[in-house]
């Protein structure tokens, strides 16, 4: 039987498409998507990116304009976080005081940035929210100095943005190479030549064992095991994001649903969005759509870096091309494709997808489709 | 009929739009996304719109007046 109402904790991509695909899907009981930031579903992945340079503008990161919600008869609710479930009464009890029923609920409450074990004084940032990057924003100004600690695709994108906007800027990474786990070390070299070819400090196999502040509890430096501080006056500390989990209960429980970041799926744009655009289909009892490879890509130092496929099962990594354009092919053990990045070669996306999607592909088979002819080698 | 528009800065080539509504959409010579037919009965450009990991193309149904 179909729910009466539906509620999505979490007003994320994943619970925006979540509540979008049941309006999509011809769904008309009532809709509530709930979340306790103040500002409608908007673009996370900008917030690393444009909003942070200033090209783009709050308004210009909504998924949505402003009246969709309204006219799709999605009952918005901004600031109002779920903070609380009954799943026997089937009841939520909002930040407000308010208390709501449901019939089915969605968990797309996403997932907090981790942060290092120390006390972090003024001028420590994550960055996750519009208000994380309005206040970085505001100290990225030519001249000052940042320090980037953790080698991921959130740090590399504010590095990037803010060696271009002309600040001092260090990378402090705990692996021998950025992007050692997640790409492998011959991609992980390619992308620390680039860095440093564009004025970045990279600083490898570095351990963060404080922060230095002054008398005002400023932040005045990034301590590393061995002795040396990175002087800066601003750090970003990049180290990954752990699901918000607090209102997932410890079984699973009838009529419950997650999607997005707070399960885990890899902390990428487009699984919250397949996710939550699944979670509607199972909510109205249809049958699941195909699915696809997942897709990730980051902007980084005039890189355009896109990520089909999953690098977890990766035992293999062959890369064609120089640290300003190159493709990386993941292999596992039996020699399949089972990934690919591609670095400034948007026109080869499409058919390395397809080649994901379309079932392994043997050696011999993938020797008939070479790449481009390397224009330089690397390894 | 169906009026479709891929907003291109949304656009990363991803191309599974290409591969559901082939008579509809190509992948351009630089990766992305380009409209061959602004107007169609074909009713893959649904899919073709919901599969966007982007949520790039719009679809707008129209009276076929």
């Amino acid at each position: 039987m179909l729910p009466r109402t539906v509620l999505v904790a979490g007003a994320g991509l994943a619970g925006a498409r979540t509540t979008e695909t049941l309006r999509a899907e011809g769904f008309e009981g009532r809709v509530i998507l709930a979340g306790d930031e103040p500002t409608a579903p908007y673009e996370r992945p900008a917030l690393s990116k444009g909003y942070l340079t200033g090209l783009k503008a709050e308004d210009e990161l909504l998924l949505r304009p402003a009246r969709f919600w309204k006219d799709a008869g999605i009952d918005l609710r901004l600031g109002q976080r779920v903070d609380s479930v009954d799943t026997s009464r089937r009841t939520a009890v909002l930040s407000t005081g308010e208390e709501l029923a449901w019939d089915a609920l969605v968990v797309a409450t996403g997932a907090r940035p981790r942060s290092l074990p120390f006390r972090a004084p003024r001028g420590v940032h994550t960055l996750r929210t519009l208000a994380d990057a309005t206040a970085l924003r505001a100290t990225l100004v030519p001249g000052a100095r940042l320090a980037v600690v953790g080698g991921g695709f959130v740090g590399a994108e504010v590095a990037s943005t803010a060696a271009a906007l002309g600040l001092d800027v260090t990378m402090i990474e705990a692996l021998a190479v950025p992007f050692e786990r997640t790409l492998g070390p011959a991609v992980g070299r390619l992308l620390a030549e680039r860095y440093r070819s564009r004025g970045v400090d990279v600083r490898v196999g570095a351990t963060v064992t404080g922060f230095r502040e002054d008398g005002s509890g400023s932040l005045t430096g990034v301590e590393l095991a061995g002795g040396d501080v990175v002087c800066c006056d601003t750090a970003l500390v990049g180290i990954g994001t752990a699901p918000t989990r607090d209102l997932l209960p410890e079984r699973p429980s009838d009529r419950l649903y997650a999607c997005g970041d707070v399960t885990a799926s890899g902390g990428h744009w487009a699984s919250a969005a397949a996710g939550g655009a699944a979670v509607a289909r199972r909510i109205l009892g249809l049958p699941p759509a195909p699915a696809q490879p997942s897709f990730f890509w980051s902007d980084q130092f005039g890189l355009r870096l896109q990520l089909v496929g999953e690098t977890t099962r990766a035992t293999d990594v062959r890369v064609d091309g120089c640290a300003d354009t190159f493709v990386a092919r993941y292999h596992d053990v039996r020699g399949r494709l089972v990934a690919a990045l591609a670095a400034n070669r948007p026109a080869e996306v499409a058919r390395l997808r397809t080649e994901l999607a379309h079932g392994p592909k043997t050696e011999a088979e993938r020797r008939q489709d070479r790449l481009v002819p390397a224009a330089c080698a690397f390894l | 009929m169906y009026r479709i528009e891929i907003d291109r800065s949304l656009c990363s080539g991803f191309g599974i739009c290409a591969e559901l509504a082939p008579e509809v959409i190509a992948v351009g010579p630089d990766g992305l996304a380009v409209i061959r037919v602004g107007l169609t009965d074909d009713p893959a450009v649904l899919e073709a719109a919901e599969s966007c990991p982007m949520a790039a193309i719009t679809v707008v149904a129209e009276n076929a007046a």
